[in-house]
């Protein structure tokens, strides 16, 4: 039997359409994607995902969420793997399935607000056929630009609507959310709507409630239910999901199941059908999609977050599964994985002071906010200082009900500093620069905390608009330019989309993949996470149809930071000369400001100053056009000369240095008549709100 | 008729590499000399014996010329090949190597010190009815120059040259009058630092020149014959990167015009060995400029060989030797076009020198290719002297043919790793349109030079492999990376 219903190239409306006619329920699978980000940090290669893509062709799948979330960025900063190169060979492997992808709204697959036009742009690019966006905010305004571009270029567009459980999340208020997306989406019969219960906490009753209600307001709208595991309870709030019209449920393989990410396919299918739900997919080929998973996941023990197990506590502090394991590394990283229960304990007060949905920015204003909080009571005052906060959190929103006035003197002197170190997102959130919050504004006192003195103006500052209408649109060519001169050539569509999204680790990932080439792509993990071990281990594979094997022959012992590493390469041998971290580091200043005076060449500093007024000292003055220095390199004289009148404040090289392209020379004060030079301000975009 | 049965070789790299292949077929013995840097190069093993003559600096060792001859004396050498650069031009040298009783391998001593004489040379040029660039001789100061102007009616640009320059050196490129002192100064002091000698001239400078350049054979007999030309327009801060012969741009009528005016001067001033007269063609007016005589044996010498199938290094054996030369002008009939790249050591964005170890180097190989390198995997590439590397050549029934030949040799067959190289350019280059309708002047590369960089670099599945071989290395040397 074929299981295939829906593929890519269908239109929306036909997509909508199979879905209605299924008889019961089917699956998306996060295996390539939100499997990956909740317990493995997104660490989860394609080297190996690609592996399950001849039996998700085969599967009857709703869709591969295989793209998007942080899945794009991790790849390119930690996997060195582009989202396009995954997407072509997913294509290549699985014609059969609809790749899905999750973008946040303004956001896209960034960290900040991207104006409109730098939206319309990158979605116009990506080849992903279901488009599964959010705004952490429910700030529907925000995902117009996305909504029109993807509906225009006959992709599917899937709103998601941010779900948690609290008393002011109620069903009306999720109603009307709905009802703003069934009205940007101008009806329902082009759109799947998704749930996403990202920190998995919605109820059997209070999912049911709801899945009923959208119902019976558009009986015709398909639901997609999106839960996390975390609280333990996911399998049966699925079931009461679908049996509340849900007509999609988001599952993984269930040899990736942990703890943070969602319910196992085989486990899910076997309940539905115990329970009548007939469950639309070829059982036998995710059974093997769940063996094949067993051959690598082993690889990827390094990645797992270091809390395991399920925590109904998730219910309170709403970390949502996708964010959990980056925490606990940061945690990590900062050595404060200690602080963490104290630090989820402050979430679940925080999270009912500023109201809004944990999840991407949302989930990291949050971490960064709460955990600031955390460490600094701890630097101050040790473990018994946030003991105090906690208490007095507790007090002010448990016993006082967020009552400010009912708090002593000294608690409120202390709440008012509560929020003095808070990041600079905190800030833009509290501004409005997301969007609209979802159930208004946090109360004043939180602004005053924020901002001390200024914060009555910064509350008049507050915007009540979209981001979409207030950020202006950016200058494209400007910014491929700005690229292209960082790498010094042209540079692709795709790496000037990467770019746009993370400038910095965009640069370095092409430059990575300039240096190492396709290494991500070819190595297996245990290669490409610890190398060759020992004389006659290899590593082979096949580079456009040639057989090629890699076989160590020996790591030589680290001399003045080098180690010789002899390889064959094919049956040639090679030895690669490896600097280690001790290797000497010659830093070489450059010339970056205008008032800079880098070499023009690499060469030998063979004359400071000129044959008229000989050599040049710190405080003389000189004139545009003046040469201040000579260069000699291949036995040609380079002169360097003064770009204006100014005075000489630093001479930066010896006389017969042998000084590099760039090499910081001279440091000039213009004179007054030309001072300005030293503004010249450039536009960058990492400058801008983040 | 004095037998050369054994020669020091007074050069390195390159230049010292060719000669020895040709010693090798002519049974002469050789003998290498080396600085200190180059105690491992490849010219020092491919000669028959080696020896060391001093430190890095040129002065200490390739141009320590009492220390040279003393040494070919010691190891009982007949002669002294100069190879080019370093001593081939200097005509005091020549004069001791046939002091200390020596072959002198290249032309008279005399004819060297006169044709080095930019100034003398082009006096001697205007006497044989050779016609000239306007210029003014001898320059001390900015008010010459705008005089001279002035009065010749010249508009800039104009060029300043060194009276005893040769390479680009000590010349520099004049637009405005505003540049005029920074660059007379620059082309005094280069000019001084280069050839001992600050003497300067300058020249009204011809805007979308070509260079061609005649290959003279002369034996000592007065019998001069012309190998025909090359073109060596395209050039880099007036170095040469890429020649072909024959050249693309001119008529029949012109080749002959230009070879015969070529061999007129050679005859009468009294030239033998192989050289080269070289000329600026102004393309607009079809009319041609004398510019120098070459006293010696070129880089680009190849591209002769390839067309007419002559051993110019070998005929410059003979004719010191005493030999008359074996051919008259008539059996001259060049068959095949022929393209010559300089593969330089350098970065191909800035043209600055790229010094270090060669990791990787393969050859280009196959039909039409002839490569002469100075270098082998795992060389250094030592910062004192020249940045070339390496000649590739290619041979073909036509110019397209060779062109695809080169094609080959560049993007599927050189590979060099360790260094940088202008190899990309040049190959980007060759592939350019209006290369190959043969549109092009000396100023190509600079008014093309972003357009140049841009085009793709081939890639081959080897190239890329080795690429993920270096990261193997890494990791399996320093494990697992934070920034997994």
């Amino acid at each position: 039997m074929d299981y295939i219903f829906v593929k890519p190239g269908m239109s929306p409306k036909e997509i909508v359409q199979k879905v209605r006619e299924l008889p019961g329920v089917c699956f998306v699978s996060v295996g390539m994607r939100d499997a990956g980000q909740s317990d493995y940090k997104n660490r989860l290669r394609i080297y190996d995902l690609k592996t399950l893509a001849p039996y998700y062709n085969e599967m009857g799948l709703f869709a591969s969420e295989c793209h998007g979330g942080a899945r794009w960025h991790v790849g390119i900063m930690n996997r060195r793997e582009s989202p396009f190169e995954e997407i072509a060979i997913l294509r290549e492997l699985m014609p059969n399935v609809l790749l899905q992808t999750l973008i946040r709204e303004t956001n896209m697959w960034g960290y900040r607000p991207y104006p409109k036009n730098i939206i319309e742009y990158v979605v116009e690019v990506v080849d992903i056929d279901v488009w599964r966006c959010f705004s952490f905010l429910n700030d529907v305004r925000n995902m117009r630009p996305v909504a029109e571009v993807v509906m225009k270029r006959g992709r599917l567009f899937e709103p998601a609507i941010s779900y948690t459980v609290a008393p002011w999340f109620d069903t009306k208020y999720y109603l009307k959310v709905v009802d703003e997306i069934v009205d940007l989406c101008g009806g329902v019969d082009e759109i799947v709507l998704c749930i996403k219960d990202m920190a998995g906490v919605g109820t059997v009753s209070s999912v049911t409630e709801l899945i009923d209600s959208i119902k019976q307001k558009y009986p015709d709208l398909v639901i997609n239910y999106h839960r996390h595991i975390t609280d333990g309870l996911a399998i049966p709030v699925l079931l009461a999901a679908a049996k509340a019209g849900a007509k999609i449920i988001d599952v993984e393989e269930d040899t990736l199941v942990r703890f943070y990410g969602h319910s196992p396919i085989l486990a899910v299918e076997a309940i539905f059908r115990e329970e009548g739900i007939p469950v639309h997919l070829n059982r036998k080929a995710a059974e093997q999609a769940v063996e094949k998973v067993r051959e690598w996941i082993r690889d990827y023990d390094w990645a797992e977050s270091p809390f395991k197990g399920f925590d109904h506590m998730v219910t309170r502090h709403k970390m949502p599964g996708g964010a959990f394991p980056s925490s606990f590394e940061q945690a990590e990283k900062g050595g404060f994985l200690h602080l963490m229960p104290y630090i989820l304990q402050v979430m679940s007060l925080y999270n009912q002071i500023v109201k809004y949905f944990d999840v991407t920015p949302g989930s990291q204003i949050t971490w960064v906010t709460c955990s600031g909080i955390v460490n600094r009571y701890a630097k101050e005052q040790g473990e018994e200082g946030v003991k105090h906060v906690i208490k007095l959190l507790k007090k002010f929103v448990e016993e006082k009900n967020q009552d400010f006035s009912a708090m002593e003197p000294w608690e409120q002197e202390e709440l008012l500093q509560l929020f003095k170190n808070a990041p600079g997102d905190f800030k833009n959130l509290i501004l409005g620069h997301y969007g609209r919050m979802p159930v208004g504004w946090p109360a004043d006192w939180v602004y005053q905390s924020t901002f001390g003195d200024e914060w009555g103006n910064k509350i008049k500052e507050r915007k009540e608009s979209s981001p979409v209408e207030a950020i202006p649109d950016e200058d494209l060519t400007a910014l491929r330019k700005k690229l292209e001169y960082e790498l010094g050539r042209k540079a692709t569509e795709e790496e000037f989309i990467l770019y746009l999204m993370h400038p910095k680790d965009a640069l370095d990932f092409i430059k990575f993949r300039e240096k190492y080439g396709d290494a991500p792509l070819y190595l297996p993990t245990k290669v490409w996470r610890e190398g060759l071990k020992k004389p006659g281990d290899k590593v082979e594979f096949i580079y456009e149809g040639k057989p090629y094997c890699i076989e160590l022959v020996s790591i030589g012992v680290e001399n003045d930071g080098i180690i010789h590493v002899v390889l064959k390469v094919n049956n040639k041998t090679r030895v690669f000369e490896v600097k280690t971290p001790r290797a000497k580091k010659e830093e070489v200043k450059k010339a970056v400001r205008p008032n800079e005076i880098g070499a023009p060449i690499s060469g030998t500093v063979w004359r400071i100053g000129n044959p008229k007024r000989g050599t040049l000292k710190v405080g003389d003055i000189v004139h545009k056009g003046e040469e201040i220095a000579n260069l000699e390199s291949m036995k040609m004289e380079n002169p360097v000369l003064a770009p204006f009148d100014a005075q000489i404040v630093e001479i930066c090289v010896r006389l017969n240095q042998m000084v590099e392209e760039g090499q910081l020379l001279f440091v000039l004060k213009p004179l007054e008549n030309n001072a300005n030079i030293e503004n010249t301000g450039e536009s960058n975009i990492e400058k801008l709100p983040h | 008729m004095k037998k050369i049965s054994k020669v020091l070789i007074a050069n390195r790299g390159v230049p010292a590499v060719r000669v020895m292949n040709t010693c090798r077929d002519k049974k002469i013995k050789t003998v290498a000399i080396y600085s200190t840097p180059d105690r491992l190069a490849y010219h020092v093993f491919l000669a028959d014996e080696a020896v060391h003559i001093g430190e890095a600096p040129p002065h200490d060792s390739y141009l320590n010329m009492e220390k040279i001859i003393k040494v070919a004396l010691e190891k009982k050498c007949d002669a002294i090949h100069p190879g080019w650069g370093f001593l081939a031009e200097n005509a005091d040298f020549a004069e001791l190597v046939e002091q200390a009783g020596l072959v002198w391998v290249g032309p008279p001593p005399e004819v060297i010190r006169l044709m080095g004489d930019k100034i003398r040379a082009k006096k001697i040029a205007q006497r044989a009815n050779v016609p000239t660039i306007p210029g003014l001789l001898n320059v001390k100061t900015v008010e010459d120059i705008l005089k001279w102007m002035q009065e010749d009616e010249v508009d800039f640009p104009i060029m300043i040259k060194a009276a005893s320059g040769g390479g680009g050196k000590g010349m520099v490129r004049v637009y405005t009058a505003e540049e005029l002192p920074v660059a007379l100064e620059k082309a005094k002091s280069e000019a001084k630092k280069a050839f001992g000698d600050d003497t300067l001239l300058v020249e009204k400078y011809i805007r979308s020149g070509r260079h061609i350049e005649v290959q003279i054979c002369a034996d000592k007999y007065g019998h001069v014959v012309h190998l025909y030309e090359r073109e060596c327009t395209l050039q880099r801060r007036n170095q040469k990167i890429l020649e072909e012969a024959p050249s693309p741009s001119i008529s029949d009528d012109l080749r002959q015009e230009i070879c015969f005016t070529a061999v007129r001067l050679m005859r009468e001033i009294g030239y033998h060995s192989v050289g080269t007269v070289e000329f600026l063609l102004d393309p607009k007016t079809n009319k041609f400029y004398f510019l120098e005589v070459n006293t010696r044996l070129q880089v680009e010498h190849g591209v002769t060989e390839l067309i007419t199938g002559l051993d110019l290094v070998s005929l410059m054996f003979s004719i010191a030797e005493g030999h008359p030369l074996p051919f008259e002008q008539d059996d001259i009939l060049p068959n095949r076009h022929a393209i010559e790249v300089r593969i330089n050591a350098e970065d191909p964005k800035t043209f600055n020198p790229s010094f270090g170890t060669i990791t990787r180097l393969e050859i280009p190989q196959g039909p039409g290719i002839r490569v002469a390198s100075g270098v082998y995997e795992g060389a250094e590439v030592p910062s004192y002297y020249d940045s070339l590397i390496m000649l590739v050549m290619s041979a073909g029934a036509d110019r397209s043919e060779a062109i695809r030949v080169m094609d080959r040799a560049l993007s599927r067959g050189l590979r060099v790793e360790g260094i940088k190289t202008i190899a990309p350019l040049l190959l980007s280059i060759i592939r350019h349109p209006d290369f190959i309708e043969g549109k092009f002047s000396t100023r190509f590369i600079e008014e093309h030079h972003e357009e140049l960089l841009s085009m793709v670099k081939e890639k081959t599945a080897d190239d890329e492999v080795l690429k993920i071989a270096k990261y193997v290395a890494e990791i399996s040397a320093l494990g697992p990376q934070d920034w997994m």
